[in-house]
């Protein structure tokens, strides 16, 4: 995982529209088909005529879902490693969505509805309504397939304890709707009762998730905390729940964060000592100019905190804007990564992502992103004679 | 004391309406199609309002992909920038990017979709030191405010004034949730002059996702007919009293899925009419509807509809 300018994806690709409406029970047309065909065969995906075979075939009982579902997972692996990326999954293709996954497999939680996240993506939104529990770790299945199917490095993507709990509604650990008491007091009780919530998920969810996949063989581990900064008075809660959900395993431990003020996460994430990489969207924030110098690059006047962090953990530098298809150019990837290592003084601290997961893009755009991204990382390379 | 019911903000799509808009995206669907379900939504949300008796009827600004982006696309001079969270909510908005003269465009802007919104309405527009605070610009914050308010929201609410719009309500949660400079108050309250001097149509600024209280002398001097609190963060007893303006009390909360039974709503609404001797009571949610399920959010409605049914019998 230290590789000097080590480059990854950061969980999420569209699922296949021969995978969505094989799942969903809808009939496929031939353009379903040609797209498996056409990207098994840009993608080299090992014995893809019988993917393309099988969705002849249609209807599908549940055991061809599964198979299907499968499918879909090794073109996401693939889709990855040939892009030239060093650390890989499979854009997490047989969950629902990184949310959902989670709490459709957890006890104590009951789907309200669908809740906007920005402009037309909205997310299913459950409430918290009794004791948490987990019946079988739902990410140990998935992970034991693409073992037998990645030849890259797996990187495993996780929804955090502070995410789950900051996207859900609490109908369980503070349930007074009277305002009654002064707003202090309040407030006092509902910040008891949301510190409840993430910590039984972080150790009544997470943690055997974690220690399961590990059990499994399962190395490096990224929490996803899109949420994180949520609450900004709640940082100390997010980094005690990355703490209650990973310490003391032995594994690789990292994080996702993503669209936030990320000043707020300072000085609370100095207690995160077991996180070796922070990996941050930054292109969001950005100029599309090219240049190396503070003012070029405005997206990323942050990066020197996560620099002092007194641990030293790695710095996964988002540098594809995943909101948009324009197509960074390696020039401007480059350029980017020259600048956070002039920060740092030291590559072998930068790692090298998309701003988050790729999932609201096509896959022809997302792929030309990740493969810019590869390129521009070597003119990076070569530009400083790595 | 006269009592008001009525919804503000954003409200949720329906589950049919975000597929729609989903597929739309995608290529799936049409955009008649999407518009179809659009009108249904509307009609149901309209249904809601009549079944709560609410005093004003809002559209739920249910095309708006957030508080800013109807008006960006309107005027000239803004352009949607990066998505940026939006408070300290799981939603994120485009951050309003000044390039140019803040103006309204032409042909007149049609933001909302009052064709089958019942009169008297009311409409829900950023205030202008929220607007100020969140927009990348390269002049002075203070400036952008002025302008906004002078090109932008002046215009903008004579002609909803003029167009059946009883009720103009400005969203300033920037204040509650990040606080204001004393030096910027004087600004604030002039740009809020702007907008209502001479306006034929009652005006609220609310205030929501903080407290509120510690800036309550200089907003009850604010030229607004009413001024909003959202009194899930905010102490009523922090407020002072004899209220010179109406206060729009925000006692249901827009971010919770639990309904508030209609008993704690009137307490509360009660002890805020004797504490605060407002000139009138609107009687609403703390902050928009949209984060919550449409189902939700129709039950909060109902719940309003009915705190405030009670409350015009007995205050």
């Amino acid at each position: 995982m230290m590789k000097a300018l080590l480059t990854h994806e950061m969980g999420s690709l569209a699922k296949p529209g021969w995978r969505v409406k094989a799942y969903a029970g809808q009939p496929l047309g031939q353009a379903d088909l040609e797209e498996a065909r056409t990207w098994g065969e840009r993608l080299s995906v090992p014995g893809h005529e019988e993917l393309v075979d099988l969705l002849g075939r249609g209807p599908f009982d549940a055991g061809q879902k599964q198979e299907i579902r499968q499918w879909s997972s090794r073109y996401g692996v693939r889709f990855c490693e040939s892009a030239g990326l060093d650390a890989v999954y499979d854009g997490e293709q047989q969950r629902s969505e990184m949310y959902a996954w989670a709490i459709a497999h957890a006890g104590g939680f009951d789907f309200r509805g669908t809740v906007r996240s920005w402009d037309n993506k909205y997310y299913s939104k459950a409430a918290v309504t009794g004791p948490i529990s987990l019946e079988v770790p739902y990410h140990s299945e998935e992970f034991a397939y693409l073992r037998s199917v990645a030849t890259a490095e797996l990187k495993i993507p996780i929804t955090g304890a502070y995410t789950l709990a900051a996207w859900s509604f609490d109908e369980y650990y503070d349930t007074d709707t009277s305002l009654a008491g002064l707003a202090a007091e309040r407030k006092a009780r509902r910040a008891d009762a949301r510190r409840r919530f993430t910590l039984d998920i972080a150790t009544r969810l997470i943690r055997p998730n974690v220690e399961d996949l590990i059990r499994l063989g399962g190395q490096w581990i990224q929490i996803d905390e899109p949420g994180g900064s949520t609450e900004p008075d709640e940082l100390e809660l997010f980094v005690d729940s990355f703490n209650a959900s990973v310490e003391g395993l032995d594994g690789t431990f990292s994080t996702h964060l993503c669209f936030s003020d990320y000043e707020l996460f300072f000085p609370a994430i100095e207690r995160m000592t077991g996180c070796k990489q922070f990996a941050v969207g930054f292109a969001n924030y950005d100029t599309r100019e090219l240049g190396t110098k503070k003012e070029d690059r405005p997206g990323y006047g942050i990066i020197d905190k996560f620099r002092d962090l007194p641990y030293r953990p790695a710095l996964g530098l988002g540098v594809l804007d995943i909101h948009s298809d324009f197509i960074e150019p390696p020039e401007l990837v480059r350029d980017r990564v020259l600048y956070a290592i002039e920060v740092f003084g030291d590559a072998d601290r930068i790692h090298v992502t998309p701003d988050c997961g790729l999932r609201t893009r096509s896959w022809e755009v997302a792929y030309a992103k990740l493969v810019n991204m590869v390129e521009g990382v070597e003119m990076a390379r070569k530009a400083l004679g790595l | 004391l006269n009592v008001s019911t009525y919804l503000h903000g954003i409200y949720p799509r329906s589950e049919a309406v975000v597929a729609a808009t989903r597929d739309l995206d995608r290529g799936r669907t049409t955009p008649e199609a999407v518009d179809h379900l659009y009108d249904q939504d509307l009609k149901e949300l309209v249904q809601a309002q009549e079944e709560a008796g609410v005093d004003f009827f809002t559209d739920g600004l249910l095309r708006w992909q957030d508080l800013f982006r109807p008006i960006l696309e309107a005027c000239p001079g803004l352009k949607p920038g990066a998505l940026v969270r939006w408070f300290d909510n799981n939603t994120f908005y485009r951050q309003p990017e000044v390039n140019g003269k803040l103006t309204l465009g032409t042909p007149t802007l049609e933001i909302l979709d009052s064709g089958a919104v019942p009169q008297p309405r009311v409409a829900t527009l950023p205030s202008p030191y929220l607007f100020s605070r969140v927009a990348l610009a390269k002049s002075d914050p203070n400036d952008v405010m002025q302008d906004f308010a002078a090109g932008v929201l002046k215009p903008l609410a004579r002609q909803l004034a003029s167009d059946g719009y009883g009720l103009i309500q400005l969203q300033e949660p920037w204040v509650a949730s990040h606080g204001i400079e004393d030096d910027d108050w004087k600004p604030f309250a002039e740009s809020v002059g702007v907008v209502t001097d001479g306006l034929e149509a009652t005006t609220v600024l609310h205030t929501y996702y903080g407290d509120a209280s510690p800036w309550a002398d200089r907003l009850r001097e604010l030229p607004v007919d009413a001024v909003g609190f959202d009194f899930i963060h905010t102490d009523l007893d922090a407020l002072g009293t004899e209220w010179p303006t109406g206060i729009l009390v925000g006692c249901l909360d827009g971010r919770n899925s639990l309904i508030e039974p209609a008993d704690h709503v009137i307490d509360f609404v009660k002890r805020a009419a004797d504490r605060l001797e407002p000139s009138a009571i609107y009687l609403s949610v703390s902050s928009d509807l949209e984060l919550l399920p449409q189902a939700t959010a129709r039950q909060k409605v109902l719940a309003m509809g009915e705190a405030g049914r009670q409350l015009k019998e007995t205050l």
